[in-house]
């Protein structure tokens, strides 16, 4: 991690001067996560996802020159990114179907005996994650699936370090009851 | 549910300072419900990360040279290696246009013989001089294209070896399909024994 972070450092050095070859570069090694973010907040719509992620490089390039400091890359890239999402969401809201729980598939951690098998368990973790708010759930992705500090977090957001840590552990204990094992709870 | 007498959700999380990680951890050595409550964050989180994996983009992201984005010819040539030889000739010329602008009158008389060896020696140090700078100008650029390339070779690296673990992910996921395809027969083959 330490060197890439010196190597996007050039070639967000270089990116700013005009060397689009750079910043394709650059594009290439974040394009997969950044994708995959924006499809969980657009709840898996792939096409979706790809146009905004192509939004967000885009505005990322436009305004590279206002990045302060680019050891900030990733917490900046991604604020561009939930901005762009919650954007799009907004637009596309009277389309947006509202998420319903159903209680009867609702609890998702029975297996045969306990154990999940990596389909059941793919298919468990989708619908835990779907029972969350939209807050809540990004904070999820962001957190585990990305990785960010919670100050790292609250830049992204726009919000109080507090704020983050108060959406993410309600998801945490949500999930909790969603996916462990009833002997365990 | 955990005690409150330390944050483990942060423990969990990995969001404590060195100092709170040790008071955590001598604390879970005498709490069960605190460790109770560890195994089961440890375990969400797992299988968040086992149970989300990761989709490739359906296209790649690339851009294309456009006016729009291009720098102007000045900043071209300002961020070039030339800039320093531009600078030096620069000033250089600027400090003899301000000597010959702001030198005093001289009277002229018969100008002393200048030793043909002085001359000689200032042309070959101004000739050593601008061979340095050519040299250092040619071995600056060459570097800077061997980096891009090695950067090249390593992205297209990163993408074969991404593309091969999807690969092999995708046939584990299948041979896991097909062991609980294996254990389902095996229950009905034995539900069948029994009557």
């Amino acid at each position: 991690m330490i060197f890439r972070e010196v190597e996007d450092r050039d070639l967000i050095s270089k990116a700013r001067k005009g060397d689009v070859e750079a910043y394709n570069l650059l594009v290439s090694r974040w394009e997969r996560r950044v994708f995959n973010y924006l499809l969980r907040l657009t709840n898996g719509r792939r096409e979706d996802a790809q146009d905004l992620s192509q939004d967000v490089f885009l505005k990322a390039y436009q305004n590279l020159g206002k990045l302060d400091d680019p050891a900030k890359f990733a917490g900046w890239l991604f604020r561009i990114a939930h901005n762009e999402a919650y954007s799009m969401l907004r637009k596309n809201r009277p389309d947006d179907a509202e998420i319903t729980f159903d209680p009867v598939t609702a609890d998702a951690s029975l297996g045969s005996g306990g154990r999940m098998f990596p389909v059941e368990l793919s298919l468990a973790v989708q619908r835990a994650l779907e029972r969350l708010n939209p807050d809540q759930r990004e904070a999820v992705l962001l957190k585990v699936y990305q990785g960010f500090k919670f100050e790292e977090m609250a830049e992204i957001l726009e919000i109080p370090v507090s704020t983050v840590k108060s959406r993410l552990y309600t998801a945490l204990d949500l999930l909790k009851t969603t996916l462990t094992p009833l002997s365990t709870r | 549910m955990a005690c409150q007498a330390i944050d483990i959700k942060a423990y969990a999380l990995n969001e404590v300072s060195p100092a709170e990680r040790n008071e955590a951890e001598l604390h879970l050595k005498t709490c069960a419900e605190c460790r109770e409550e560890f195994v089961r964050l440890e375990f969400v989180q797992s299988a968040l990360m086992t149970g989300l994996r990761e989709e490739e983009p359906p296209r790649r992201i690339a851009f294309v040279s456009d006016k729009v984005f291009e720098p102007t010819w000045w900043q071209r040539f300002w961020a070039s290696g030339s800039r320093v030889g531009f600078a030096g000739a620069g000033l250089l010329s600027t400090a003899i246009l301000v000597h010959a602008f702001t030198r005093p009158p001289t009277i002229i008389q018969q100008a002393p013989p200048v030793p043909a060896a002085a001359v000689a020696q200032v042309s070959e140090q101004e000739i050593q001089k601008r061979i340095d700078a050519a040299v250092l100008k040619a071995v600056a650029r060459i570097e800077s294209k061997q980096d891009l390339n090695v950067q090249q070779v390593l992205a297209a690296a990163e993408k074969k070896y991404d593309m091969e673990r999807q690969a092999l992910a995708l046939v584990v996921d299948q041979n896991q399909l097909l062991q609980m395809e294996n254990r389902k027969m095996y229950v009905q083959s034995a539900g069948l024994v029994k009557q």
